[in-house]
């Protein structure tokens, strides 16, 4: 077949959507179809541009195409009479955003009369694809909650086909990935103040900010926790990646609020290690189950010292919830042939 | 310098244009720019045209880039305050062929009509551009003729690097381009029998779809003359090695098209390995690079002419590395390389 | 180009007299068919006639192979509700022959459709609160009927058969700027193609249409209703005729009997009782022996609910100097072809009369010129050309106007409001690249 991907575009920006437009036309071509990736350029203010934007998606035309899989908000408005939708996010500052510091479209009666057809489009058109799926457990209930539209879960693989592997379970809880303040990574380091046992905690991944990398800095320093946490301030490569899970008690994910299930999540699942999320860490759940592949935690450091000091007291426990870990990933399908099947109806 | 390179795509078509940009990319980042490559898809269906004409209008690149370089028509009506279009050509259905049997739109006021929305359109794109140049004079001419718009002639190099290289001048002619009726095969064959010398004739290159027919003629007519053992006629896709050791061991090579609009890569790719260029007097966009006994020989159209210039060559091989020799003069003369090329679009 | 000619063309239609040399000019131009509903006897013609019990006979895929549906509408529901009906499903040509539409839609959704709810709907889409009031009243017992009004001019409801439509032709300029105001497609005013035949050999003798000898003929003809001012005819009458050689008022036309009887108790008050004349619905042939004696016509209106008159240009084809209200399509004819009074005013009527009555020269003059004027204007030939001309324009127009209508769909579609500033820009950005397209360079 011949399959679009359809993406929207910020010139000269580059992120986890583009690197997924991207991976995923690649797993097309290896499973024999001729897969492009197209961006259509989007600009979010002044607001009422956003609708310009709207109406150019539903202008344009996709020649030559058997199938396309449209992304995200607007270009998912390009009609095709073989749509699949697999949607990463609609324009959220129109709903769950809208009356948070994140909303973007002012609230005047111009700006609400925006949100309202930014939410309407999305009633008429999105029906138009045969099938939709979402990215995250939440993506798909917010499209129900807002619009109506019932959709089913296709879980994002990881880009890369890295080997992750299983060594032996260390004393370690390992924190992996870009450091700022929604990942709350300072919130770990206070967990380890509270821990009765000697875990460690490791932090790595780059800051974005140096505030936040400062803020870490002097919680360590102020309880005096420097040889119980080890923080690499840096970009870290796969192969790092690897090893540390490899190595580790446990790994911890505890962002605020997010879709998806989060990549590092899996990659802990496929090394065999127990995760310990938050209960307001959002669609991180979808691998996370509490007391069988890891730990859901109430977003404070007693909890999640609780957590870590059971994990290091009852080690052959931690190695049970990892190897449950791994079974519920392999069980949830979360590959790319399972995607490449679903996507292209030939499951 | 950030850049937008942006043209239209007639999608899972890979065409010349598609490769111009490509190779307009890379150039551009070899010097040091950053580059965002956006290719938006457009159906040539006349009822299409000015809808995506309006989509196009109503993207809006304002807000990102040093400078938007658009390419294949209608990438030029995209908004941006410094915008240069390097336009390749027209949709030529409304243009130049309005009133030949290749007419895309109806001859009926409708059709008039939308004849003139896109003209009228164009000239509103191109308008905006601060500069506008062409890739051959053919079009400079039509953009003058239609547009009213002075262009510059912007001839395309090869691709940074070009694999050509020199090599001995032999025994054959190389004709190395797609099979198809208007490149004109035949009357290398045709011209081959007039020869006195053995000279001996490669052509080389995958045929165009629909035109299995036009290799079977082709074959039939090698057979009639009895030519067999001095035509060898290589039907198909030529790997890049292949092809570089084909061009650095002729004699020198043939390209005749029937009026066409530039002077097409093969007559470039013949001067990067130094070898002369056959054209004839009706081949278009080739007798701006061609000059006649400078690098090459420009005949009439007809078999015996061109037939007595091939054993010229063959008698006289200092001539052919004369005259292969002074194509990277003329190249250079022309400004055919990517340092003046890129110097223009970003001036 | 080929055209579906949609009109009532019973033998009984003044539209479909009017467009009999219409269709018959434009089939030397184009290729024209004639459709119609009608059911009893039609116009002879030349042209092919397609004839359709109803509307539901009549599929798009019909009407595919013609470049344009030309409607010819009018007030009365059962000569035009097919046609409106095919017009829903078809969009053409609109031709709108009355300013008025009020009777045929009143009649459409509270006779035909039963359904009070939809009138009141339709009022209150066109016209808002008051219109939706109007509606209300009208339905209510013994409520005041819109169209039995005056008030039927301010809710017109042209404005339902137009929408949708891709283009509209009105026979005056009044009528023009009327539906300019609600209306932004492609719109030409046309003069009424209007044609009559003189027949010396069939004029009737004076006697036989009970005009008096020696007594100047004063003609109105057609339907008598309050809208015809007959009655400050009458009156004006009374005022002049101590000052004016001895004349017949003749009226030919229907008249209901109440308003009959009014008429002939102002008459006797005024004086006049012997001089006029009630000579109710007449043959053609009497209509024809009495224009052609005529030496005065009066046709008045108020207020215009027509967009054109037939009969004043029947009458000046007649070379008749002819009366008529200073107001909507009768005030656009040329002041030295016909006498334009002040439509209320009594005073201006009976100068016209005693002025036209009082000489035979003036009257000779205007009657001249009013012939002049109208055998040039209301061609049926040149409307012909000039309706052929305006559908190519709309052909012309319609590549862009495509593109105008899917972005109007599709802002439709998800609640892009006229009052969003977002429109605009809309409009700013089409007109921009669209907006004048340069004279093709090779035709």
């Amino acid at each position: 077949m011949r399959i679009a991907v359809l993406n929207n575009c910020v010139p000269f920006l580059y992120g986890g959507a583009e690197y997924l437009a991207d991976a995923l036309a690649r797993k097309l071509q290896e499973f024999g179809h001729e897969a492009t990736v197209i961006r259509m350029p989007v600009r979010w203010d002044p607001p009422e541009r956003i609708i310009d934007h709207i109406l150019a998606a539903r202008l344009l035309r996709l020649p030559n195409t058997d199938l396309a899989i449209p992304l995200k908000f607007p270009v998912y408005y390009v009609p095709h009479p073989n749509k699949t939708l697999w949607l990463l996010h609609q324009f959220r500052q129109a709903y769950d955003l809208w009356g948070t510091q994140f909303q973007s479209i002012p609230d005047t009666q111009e700006g609400r009369a925006i949100r309202d057809v930014i939410r309407r489009a999305d009633n008429e058109y999105l029906p138009e694809a045969r099938r939709i799926y979402t990215n995250s457990k939440v993506t798909g209930d917010r499209l129900r909650k807002f619009n109506a539209i019932e959709s089913e879960v296709l879980l994002p693989p990881l880009l890369a086909d890295s080997a992750y592997r299983s060594g032996e379970t260390g004393d370690a809880i390992v924190a992996i990935g870009r450091v700022n303040d929604t990942k709350r990574q300072l919130l770990l380091v206070r967990a380890i103040k509270h821990c009765r046992t000697p875990v460690r905690l490791i932090v790595a991944g780059k800051t974005e900010s140096g505030a936040y990398a400062s803020a870490i800095e002097l919680e360590i320093r102020k309880h005096h926790l420097e040889a119980r946490v080890e923080f690499i301030d840096r970009f870290i490569s796969d192969e790092e990646k690897i090893e540390l899970l490899s190595g580790c008690l446990a790994c911890a994910y505890i962002p605020y609020d997010e879709d998806s299930y989060g990549y590092v999540t899996l990659e802990a699942c496929l090394s065999r290690k127990a995760v310990v999320t938050c209960t307001d860490s959002g669609g991180i759940d979808a691998l996370v189950r509490h007391g069988d592949t890891g730990y859901i935690a109430e977003p404070e450091p007693k909890a999640l010292a609780a957590a870590f000091d059971e994990l290091y007291l009852d080690k052959v426990r931690a190695a049970r919830m990892g190897a449950a870990g791994e079974e519920l990933a392999r069980s949830l399908r979360i590959n790319w042939e399972n995607v490449i099947r679903t996507l292209t109806g030939s499951s | 310098m950030k850049i937008i390179l942006a043209s239209s795509t007639n999608v899972f078509v890979r065409g010349g244009a598609t490769f111009f940009v490509d190779w307009l990319g890379h150039a551009l980042e070899a010097r040091g720019h950053q580059v965002d490559t956006l290719m938006l898809p457009v159906s040539e269906e006349p009822n299409a045209l000015l809808e995506q004409m309006a989509a196009f209008r109503l993207i809006d690149l304002s807000q990102h880039g040093d400078r938007l370089i658009t390419v294949r028509t209608p990438a030029h009506l995209l908004r941006h305050p410094r915008k240069v279009s390097w336009f390749i050509h027209h949709y030529r259905g409304a243009y130049d062929l309005w009133g030949t049997r290749y007419q895309t739109l109806p001859n009926s006021p409708e059709g008039i009509a939308c004849r003139e929305a896109i003209i009228g359109a164009d000239n509103r794109g191109l308008g905006e551009c601060a500069r506008v140049f062409s890739n051959s004079g053919v079009v400079r001419d039509r953009l003058r003729k239609f547009n009213s718009v002075d262009a510059e002639v912007l001839f395309p190099p090869l691709p940074e690097p070009n694999p050509f290289r020199p090599g001995p001048y032999g025994d054959y002619l190389l004709l190395f381009c797609r099979l198809a009726h208007h490149k004109r095969q035949w009357l290398a064959i045709e011209s081959l029998r007039h020869t006195r010398t053995p000279v001996r004739l490669v052509i080389a290159g995958p045929a165009d779809p629909d035109a299995a027919s036009y290799v079977d003629e082709l074959r039939v007519l090698i057979a009639r003359y009895g030519l067999d053992d001095r035509v060898s006629l290589l039907s198909r896709w030529i790997p890049d090695e292949e092809k570089t050791a084909l061009f650095a061991q002729c004699l020198a090579t043939l390209y005749f098209p029937f009026d066409e609009d530039s002077y097409g890569y093969p007559s470039l790719e013949a001067h990067a390995a130094r070898k002369a260029v056959l054209t004839t007097t009706d081949s278009g966009g080739t007798l701006e690079l061609i000059e006649e006994d400078r690098n090459g020989f420009v005949t009439p159209p007809d078999p015996e002419q061109i037939g007595e210039a091939m054993d010229r060559l063959f008698s006289d091989r200092a001539l052919a590395q004369r005259l292969g020799e002074s194509g990277p003069e003329r190249m250079r003369e022309l400004g055919i390389h990517w340092d003046h090329v890129v110097e223009r679009l970003l001036a | 180009m080929k055209i579906a000619w949609f009109t009532p063309f019973s033998a009984n239609s003044a539209i479909g007299r009017s467009g009999r040399g219409v269709v018959e000019a434009l089939a030397g131009l184009a290729s024209v068919d004639l459709f119609c509903f009608d059911k009893d006897a039609l116009h002879a013609t030349s042209i092919p006639v397609r004839r359709f019990a109803s509307h539901r006979d009549i599929s798009p895929a019909t009407l595919a192979e013609y470049d344009f549906a030309v409607y010819n509408f009018g007030n009365y529901l059962p000569y035009h509700l097919d046609l409106f009906e095919v017009s829903r499903r078809t969009p053409g040509i609109c031709v709108l022959h009355d300013f008025v539409l009020h009777h045929f839609f009143a009649a459409y959704y509270l006779e035909h459709h039963r359904q009070s709810g939809e009138y009141v709907a339709a009022m209150e889409r066109l016209y808002g609160a008051p219109g939706k009031a109007a509606a209300l009243a009208s339905i209510a017992p013994r409520g005041q009927r819109v169209w039995e009004s005056d008030q039927s001019v301010d809710f017109p409801f042209f404005e339902e058969v137009i929408t949708g439509a891709r283009g509209v032709i009105t026979h005056s300029e009044f009528f023009r700027s009327r539906v300019e105001r609600v209306w932004a497609g492609p719109l030409r005013r046309l003069p009424l193609p209007y044609a009559v035949e003189r027949h010396d050999d069939k004029t009737l003798p004076r006697d036989r249409l009970g005009v008096e000898p020696g007594r100047l003929v004063i003609l109105t003809i057609g339907h008598v209703n309050p809208n015809k001012r007959v009655n400050a005819v009458i009156e004006a009458l009374g005022r002049v005729r101590a000052s004016v050689p001895a004349f017949q008022y003749v009226i030919a036309g229907p008249c209901p009997d109440a308003y009959r009887l009014d008429l002939e108790a102002l008459a006797r008050k005024s004086g006049v009782a012997d001089a006029v004349t009630f000579a109710g619905r007449v043959s053609d042939q009497a209509l024809h022996s009495l224009l052609e004696h005529a030496d005065v016509c009066v046709n008045l209106r108020y207020p215009v609910i027509e967009g054109a008159s037939a009969s004043v240009i029947e009458e000046m084809l007649y070379a008749k100097p002819v009366i008529v209200s200073d107001v909507g399509f009768y005030a656009e004819l040329p002041t030295d072809a016909v006498r334009k009074v002040d439509p209320h005013s009594v005073d201006h009527l009976a100068a016209a009369l005693r002025d036209l009555l009082g000489d035979p020269a003036p009257r000779t003059a205007m009657g001249a010129r009013a012939h002049e004027f109208a055998a040039e204007e209301f061609r049926s030939d040149r409307y012909a050309a000039q309706l052929l001309e305006f559908a190519k324009e709309i052909r012309r127009a319609q590549p862009i106007l495509a593109v105008t209508d899917r972005l109007a769909a599709e802002c439709a579609r998800i609640g892009v409001t006229s009052s969003m500033s977002v429109l605009d820009g809309l409009a700013a950005t089409l007109e921009e690249l669209f907006g004048n397209p340069p004279p093709s360079t090779s035709r």
